[in-house]
């Protein structure tokens, strides 16, 4: 077990690189036939929206904690508040070496948890009312660890790039396809009016935005299963994020704020399945997180 | 002229590897040293944990006099202790002491539904599994010095660093290693 964990985080984070790099080539690609349509006179434009997608998740990010606090409405406790979860926090602060981050509550039925912030430094972790009423000791240590491992991995960082991505990539589409239908006038000197071009911007300015939403949850997805794995390494104890997740499974409340915009940082989604489907989840089924822990804790789990 | 740059170039290469190197060996050993004291830390806030925790026991079953008198000669040994070998013995003592003392105040039902001891209980299980988890993290961190030390490159620039092989964390009792999962 000892080895095949940390041959799961290395497999994960391959994984994390070759999507990223996916996103940067598909942004690259983006920008490509953006240029040859304007060509090369109106490419001043590309700077400034990726300026603008990279300003707004850089601030995003950075204010990280205080955006996604006010978001879900979480309340930062001290260690009076609540005794047990803070232990429990401090506990797993230990086993990875991390600086103790805040610990903050989100008053919700729903069971579920969050970690937000820029760096270690700054990390918080939340918890709902509902997943301290219904989980045990062991459970909450499980979850608390899977949230830690976010704030070791930094993915706070790797959403905030893919977001950054998806964004900018989303944006040029936008303008492009406005500019296709709107823009007339002394511009269209600069345009490619070969047809060939012509038809695959279309496609593009339909095809590369949905491409990156695809990434987008897909780097998402695997952030989560690298997130059990750290977690495990933790507590070398996969029994106890195994019950927590299965109790998740079992329950069918969801978080009440629905917000999309938020959905990726709960460790479970809180969006109801029927409007999301798989291709575009933030997270992975639960049922398969439960069969990977189940295989570390009986020792099969080999590396596929 | 071209077999001076290559000298230079070289010269350079092999600077900065040496400085790497050896800031890698400091920064590892400098690790372990905090991992230990992390570990002090939590042995400490156990001990201190203790006299309490007797004191409320005690209320309720005065006449186990014999498992409050190894809790306290173990708290002793374990304040006493020095050195990485030392503590673990002594930690391992008062696991299984403090193991002990759980296991007699089971037979106690007004004792159980106190508050004051279900507090002491909380803190008690989370203290351990503080404790068992700085002992992980130390291991960890000696097992990573460890391994550099003895390979290569490492080994060429230990003794430049001053930095050697580290003493692992053992603890005599073997429950006591899977502490994380005791529920008290």
């Amino acid at each position: 077990m000892a080895v095949s964990f940390k041959a799961m985080q290395a497999a994960n984070k391959r994984k994390t690189i070759l999507l990223i790099a996916m996103m940067a080539s598909l942004t690259a690609f983006v920008v490509y036939v953006v240029g040859l349509y304007f060509g090369v006179a109106s490419t001043g434009l590309i700077p400034l929206v990726v300026f603008i997608s990279v300003g707004g998740t850089w601030w995003s990010y950075y204010a990280s904690d205080r955006i996604v606090l006010t978001m879900t409405g979480a309340r930062v406790i001290d260690e009076n508040d609540a005794p047990q979860l803070y232990n429990i926090v401090n506990e797993v602060v230990i086993a990875s070496g991390m600086p103790m981050p805040k610990v903050a509550i989100v008053e919700d039925d729903a069971p579920n948890a969050f970690a937000t912030g820029r760096d270690p430094e700054h990390a918080v972790i939340a918890f709902t009312t509902g997943i301290l009423r219904v989980m045990d000791r062991e459970q909450l240590q499980g979850v608390a660890a899977h949230e830690m491992a976010h704030v070791a991995n930094r993915d706070t960082l790797v959403s905030a790039v893919a977001a950054t991505t998806a964004g900018a990539i989303a944006l040029m589409s936008d303008m492009v396809a406005r500019i296709m239908w709107f823009g007339g006038g002394d511009r269209d000197r600069d345009r490619n009016a070969n047809p060939i071009v012509l038809i695959g911007v279309v496609i593009v300015v339909i095809l590369a935005p949905l491409a990156a939403m695809l990434l987008r949850s897909a780097i998402s997805r695997n952030r989560e299963s690298l997130a059990d794995a750290t977690g495990v390494e933790f507590t070398r104890n996969p029994a106890g994020l195994r019950r927590a997740l299965e109790q998740l499974e079992q329950d069918s409340t969801v978080v009440r704020q629905r917000s999309t915009s938020v959905a990726h940082v709960w460790i479970e989604s809180p969006l109801d399945s029927s409007f999301t489907s798989k291709m575009f989840a933030t997270h992975p089924p639960l049922s398969e997180r439960i069969a990977t822990l189940k295989a570390i804790e009986d020792g099969s789990y080999d590396n596929k | 002229m071209n077999t001076t740059i290559a000298v230079l170039v070289i010269v350079a290469l092999l600077v900065v590897l040496v400085i790497t190197q050896y800031n890698k060996l400091i920064r590892l050993n400098n690790n372990v040293s905090e991992a230990f004291a992390q570990i002090e830390v939590q042995l400490r806030r156990r001990s201190d944990l203790i006299p309490n925790l007797v004191e409320t026991v005690k209320g309720y079953a005065s006449h186990e006099k014999e498992t409050f008198e190894k809790v306290i000669a173990a708290r002793a040994q374990a304040t006493a202790a020095q050195g990485v070998h030392d503590v673990a013995a002594a930690d391992g003592a008062l696991t299984q002491a403090l193991r002990g003392l759980l296991a007699v105040s089971e037979a106690y039902p007004d004792l159980k539904a106190s508050a004051n001891f279900s507090q002491l209980q909380e803190e008690l299980a989370a203290t351990e599994n503080k404790v068992a988890f700085a002992r992980q993290y130390y291991n960890d961190s000696v097992n990573q010095l460890n391994s550099t030390v003895q390979a290569i490159p490492g080994m060429f620039f230990a003794p430049l660093a001053k930095v050697s092989v580290r003493e692992f964390y053992e603890v005599e009792d073997p429950a006591a290693r899977n502490a994380p999962k005791v529920q008290f």
